[in-house]
């Protein structure tokens, strides 16, 4: 190396520890702007009903109520909730992530007749709000099928692709791979699916993971379906659960701050075991050579 | 990378397994509903005739569906097994819905077909499913009873009682006590004959509204930026702005819900005399009628000295206020021309899908005596329907010498006596279709009436002939 | 799907063994996704589609009515203009807000910084969050009177600022939630940048191009599928978007925020006007439909690496 080139190098090293410095300090900013409303709801956990709406507003709670989570817990039946949500939850991740790779492949490798049409249809199916098809779908669960009070209106549509969003994504994911990565496998003569499993999947893992990610909030989250198809309170799930805190006339909003404080740690702690994989740039060690 | 294939396929298998057990366990659920029923628990839904009639002899039985969370449910239900313990034909089983999505269910239930037998309605749904023939007849239910609901509380259709109030409730003006001594004002009155005019009211709100510097509207270098504390607000939902209308002789409809009356320049300066308590007076924070949660926002936040809305708020909020140290009195609304508040109160319906009409009126009936809701009447958020309970007077304190309640002979005068005067009507959905349309529209024509981007009269004149439409139902 | 089927077109054909074995893999992929989208999708589609020429209330039994309900659409309903307005306006701010706001954290927690995995997780919840909280908590803040901004405001001496109680104020506002609620593109910016090849970087700086051109001439390319894809994804989602209106505003001030999915709503569950919501539905479908093709068909001239092989 010559001397020129060193010098370069360790300018660089320097310019790169200021250009650090800078990044952490305007990522800090951003969290502390992004994380301020997360804590408005966490401080209102703590809170009074009457402190709530007090004037001037405070950022702090007078009295650190945390006996507001011991009365929620009380209403709140947090691990009946969910269990009774990672019931639905579980099959449809990993049918949803599963099926929605298999489609996502299809459509981004391989090449059969009526390949446009049936894209199209897919990517249509996104454009419609889930709201409209709700009195069609719940007539065809319940009186074509008869699923009365049951989780299977909820988990069977994640065994058919996992949604349009998700094929798609997937997709795309794999469309951003290079195709001599799978024409390695071609010429060692693996088939299709022996490409899909051992090459493509690994490659995607952050993808699915993501997708696997996306089925779990959007189920944990989805209070209108979860509404309809169930009746009975003890098969309440966690979003369902959430929902007894608001009564007609009254709510009882530091416990309903409360229960959604202790809603959404799962959803987080899903994430954090997630972003490990994604994260860490497993994917691309295939590449490096 | 073998173990991870491992621990892959075993979270599938325990997943698999795991949704396998909890579907099974909605099919035992259903067949096992007799050992259900034994544990307490709001029972599951049996569509099994053959377990049912095993379980309960001849029992007919009846789903009653009402909003609430499973809690209030399972309160209900324990009222229900009272009285099926009571008698041997009628077996009631309660469905709680949480209120928010309340409506939604009963839809998608009547669409399918699936409705409970009876139920709670929203107040603004009565007369539109009474009017695509989903509602039973109750004409029949109090024949005979030596007490009846307040006249103002029965839904009428087509001239037929399709439904009365589950609860009574009016509109009145709330206030803080200690705000009024600071300033060395009046109260409110309690006693209908010496409500205040509005001119009185404002006047009154002026005192009380303070800036920065302890100045008061209409003062020199008053600061309307930085008031600290207001005089009053009235809330403007739609549907209590009917109580204004009609203050002014003007109104929403007609008497008997067939024309719009809206247009009328007494209904139009009403709605803005309560637009300029911000605008001009200067006396009022400003509300467009997004939210419900009115006296939290005012009385009980301790930053508006008075303010009108719900009887309900006794009970949901101002009790355990009234136990942190607030100080709050009940008034009458204070008038424009004529002295009126307005009467509702959420259905009790007999859904016309059910093949029990009769057994479901019975239990309604049970159920709609006071003693069964006692929980929500005594704490104050529901009030009595049945007449006896305004009339003689032992029942009354009954119901409100209890510390939810303020000062007893306020409260009897400014409340029991009011609900029960002429000036009580009742809402404008307890005979009028389409108020919901009505409402939503309304309230979407004076969005920009509340922040003085256009006068009611400018806002109303222009969507009149929308909103005419949409009384007829036909838009 | 314009742009596939162009490629296709320009892909050289092989032989046909391979054909009919990659076909027949790929049909036996589809066969969830194909009864998802028979069933679940536009078997639906067509009952909303025939619904919408009918009376129907979901109460009593419907009346075929023909178009009545789409001409009154166009030409009675006194929301429906300003409820198109209220969407593209609020997609078109979200949409452009989130995408900017999402790459930049993603490129910021992508880098090597102290703690990373917590800023991610804090810029990652609010989108866990569910929705009522998120609303009421920031109902809170956005309080006319005395919400927490505006007493930031007064305490700066400032003139206060109605936010969602002013009709002019209320769509920038639920916007600004809409971008703070954009976790999920930031998690999907995160995954794609894993998939730009450090070889590339690494070639890049050896030839001395600085970060600025790196990022224009290496990672952005790389990133044109996942940008496309989260573009589409964050339109979509904001042109059918309805709970801020649902939970904060309901639809108001006046129909400033009367977003076209909270208009159906209104109208199918609140007013019993099934019939008429379903033509409000296709109207919607209409409208994404439209902006769907033109992202399709502008997409081939930006995306790179479409269909790679074909380079």
């Amino acid at each position: 190396m010559s001397v020129a080139a060193y010098g370069r190098l360790k300018s660089k090293k320097r310019r790169t520890r200021t250009m650090n410095i800078l990044t952490f300090a305007v990522v800090v900013v951003f969290a502390l702007i992004a994380f301020f409303p997360i804590w408005w709801i966490f401080r209102t956990s703590l809170m009074t009903n009457a402190e709530i709406y007090r004037y001037p507003p405070s950022l702090i709670p007078d009295k650190w109520l945390f006996s507001n989570y011991e009365k929620t817990l009380e209403i709140f039946k947090f691990w009946k909730y969910l269990w009774n949500t990672m019931v639905i939850i579980t099959p449809s991740c990993l049918a949803g992530t599963f099926t929605a790779t298999l489609c996502g492949y299809a459509f981004a490798r391989l090449r059969f007749r009526g390949k446009s049409l049936l894209w199209a249809l897919c990517v249509g199916s996104m454009l419609l709000p889930a709201m409209v098809t709700l009195i069609p779908l719940y007539i065809g669960w319940t009186r074509g099928l008869g699923f009365n009070d049951s989780y299977w209106p909820l988990i069977l549509p994640y065994f058919c692709g996992g949604g349009a969003f998700n094929i798609f994504l997937i997709r795309q994911f794999i469309v951003s791979i290079p195709r001599e990565l799978d024409q390695a496998g071609t010429i060692d003569g693996a088939g299709y699916f022996r490409i899909l499993f051992s090459i493509i999947m690994p490659a995607i893992r952050p993808a699915m993971i993501v997708v696997a990610l996306f089925i779990f909030i959007g189920l944990w989250n989805d209070l209108l379906q979860q509404m309809i198809y169930i009746n009975s309170s003890d098969k309440y799930t966690i979003a369902l659960g959430l929902t007894n805190f608001r009564g007609q006339l009254k709510s009882d909003w530091p416990l309903t701050m409360a229960a959604t404080c202790l809603s959404f740690a799962p959803g987080v702690i899903f994430y954090l075991i997630g972003q490990k994989y994604f994260v860490e740039g497993i994917t691309l060690t295939g590449l490096k050579n | 990378m073998k173990t991870a294939k491992k621990l892959a396929a075993g979270l599938i298998l325990t997943a698999l397994m795991v949704s396998a057990a909890g579907c099974g366990n909605n099919t035992s659920n259903t067949e096992n509903t007799g050992n259900k029923d034994n544990t307490g628990n709001t029972p599951t839904k049996s569509t099994e005739p053959a377990k049912t009639s095993e379980a309960s002899a001849e029992k007919v039985k009846i789903i009653y569906s009402m909003w609430g969370s499973a809690a209030e449910g399972n309160t209900t239900q324990k009222v229900a097994d009272r009285f099926n313990a009571s008698q041997d034909t009628i077996e009631v089983e309660v469905q709680a819905i949480p209120w928010e999505n309340y409506m939604t269910k009963l839809n998608t239930l009547a669409t399918a077909g699936q409705l409970p037998d009876t139920g709670m309605l929203k107040e603004d749904g009565v007369i539109q499913w009474s009017s695509e023939g989903m509602l039973n007849d109750v004409s029949a239910m109090y024949e005979g009873s030596d007490s009846k609901p307040l006249d103002s509380l029965a839904y009428k259709h087509k001239g037929n009682t399709v439904a009365y109030a589950a609860a009574n409730e009016i509109l009145l003006l709330y206030y803080n006590k200690d705000m009024f001594d600071k300033a060395g004002v009046a109260y409110p009155p309690a006693v209908l004959d010496q409500a205040w005019t509005w001119e009185q009211f404002v006047d009154t709100a002026k005192k009380l509204t303070i800036d920065k510097n302890g100045k008061h509207p209409g003062e020199e270098g008053f600061d309307e930026q930085g008031i600290v504390q207001f005089g009053a607000s009235v809330e403007n939902l739609p549907w209590q702005l009917e109580a204004w209308a009609l203050s002014n002789s003007g109104g929403f409809y007609s008497e008997d819900g067939s024309e719009v009356r809206i247009g009328e320049d007494a209904s139009m300066e009403a709605i803005q005399r309560v637009a300029d308590l911000y605008l001009k007076d200067h006396v009022a924070p400003l509300s467009v009628g997004q939210t419900d949660d009115g006296i939290q926002r005012t009385v009980i936040a301790g930053t508006v000295a008075m303010a009108t809305n719900g009887q309900w708020n006794v009970g949901t909020s101002l009790n355990s206020a009234k136990e942190e140290g607030l100080n709050y009195g009940v008034a009458v609304l204070p008038y424009m021309k004529d002295k009126v508040t307005i009467s509702t109160g959420g259905a009790n319906v007999v859904f016309s899908q059910t093949k029990h009409p009769k057994e479901a009126m019975e239990w309604l009936k049970w159920y709609n005596s006071e003693e069964n809701n006692w929980e929500l009447i005594s704490s104050g958020i529901w009030m009595p329907t049945l007449d006896k309970w305004y009339k003689d007077e032992t029942l009354t304190r009954k119901w409100v010498e209890n510390p939810n309640f303020p000062p007893y002979d306020e409260y009897k005068s400014a409340v029991v006596d009011y609900a029960q005067s002429p000036a009580a009507r009742p809402a404008a959905w307890f005979y009028t279709n389409y108020t919901t349309d009505f409402n939503t529209l309304l309230g979407s024509v004076l969005g920009d009436v509340w922040t003085g981007k256009t006068t009611a009269k400018e806002a109303i004149t222009k969507n009149l002939e929308a909103l005419k439409a949409v009384h007829a139902g036909s838009n | 799907m314009e742009t596939v089927t162009k490629l296709q077109k320009r892909r050289p054909r092989k032989p046909s063994r391979i054909h009919a074995s990659e076909a027949r893999t790929a049909y036996i992929c589809l066969i969830p996704a194909f009864l998802g989208l028979i069933f679940l999708t536009y078997l639906p589609l067509a009952g909303v589609l025939g619904i919408s020429l009918t009376n129907w209330t979901g109460l009593k039994s419907p009346e075929f009515i023909g178009l009545d309900n789409y001409i009154k659409l166009f030409t009675t309903d006194p929301y429906i203009k300003d409820s198109i307005l209220a969407t593209l306006y609020f997609a078109g701010l979200s949409v452009a807000g989130s995408m900017v706001y999402s790459l930049f954290i993603a490129m910021l927690l992508n880098r090597k910084i102290p703690a990373r995995s917590f800023f991610r997780a804090v810029f990652y919840v609010p989108y866990v969050l569910p929705a009522t909280a998120i609303y009421v908590g920031w109902s809170w803040l956005y309080e006319g009177n005395f919400g927490f901004f505006n007493y930031l405001l007064s305490e700066l001496g400032l003139n206060k600022i109605l936010f969602i109680a002013d009709s002019s104020y209320v769509v920038p506002s639920l916007s600004l939630i809409s971008v703070w609620l954009a976790g999920n593109l930031i998690v999907i910016f995160l995954a794609g940048l894993q998939n730009v090849p450090v070889v590339y970087h690494e070639a890049a700086e050896m030839d001395g191009a600085n970060g600025w051109k790196r990022f224009l001439h290496i990672t952005l390319p790389c990133m044109t599928p996942i940008i496309f894809y989260n573009l589409l994804m964050s339109l979509i989602a904001n042109l059918q978007i309805v709970t801020p209106a649902l939970a904060l505003t309901n639809g108001g001030p006046g129909n400033s925020s009367r977003f076209l999915t909270y208009l159906m709503y209104d109208q199918a569950f609140v007013n019993y006007k099934l019939g008429y919501a379903c033509a409000t539905t296709l109207i919607i479908f209409a409208i994404l439909a439209v902006f769907t093709t033109v992202l399709f068909k502008t997409s081939g001239r930006w995306i790179f690496n479409e269909g790679g092989d074909d380079k």
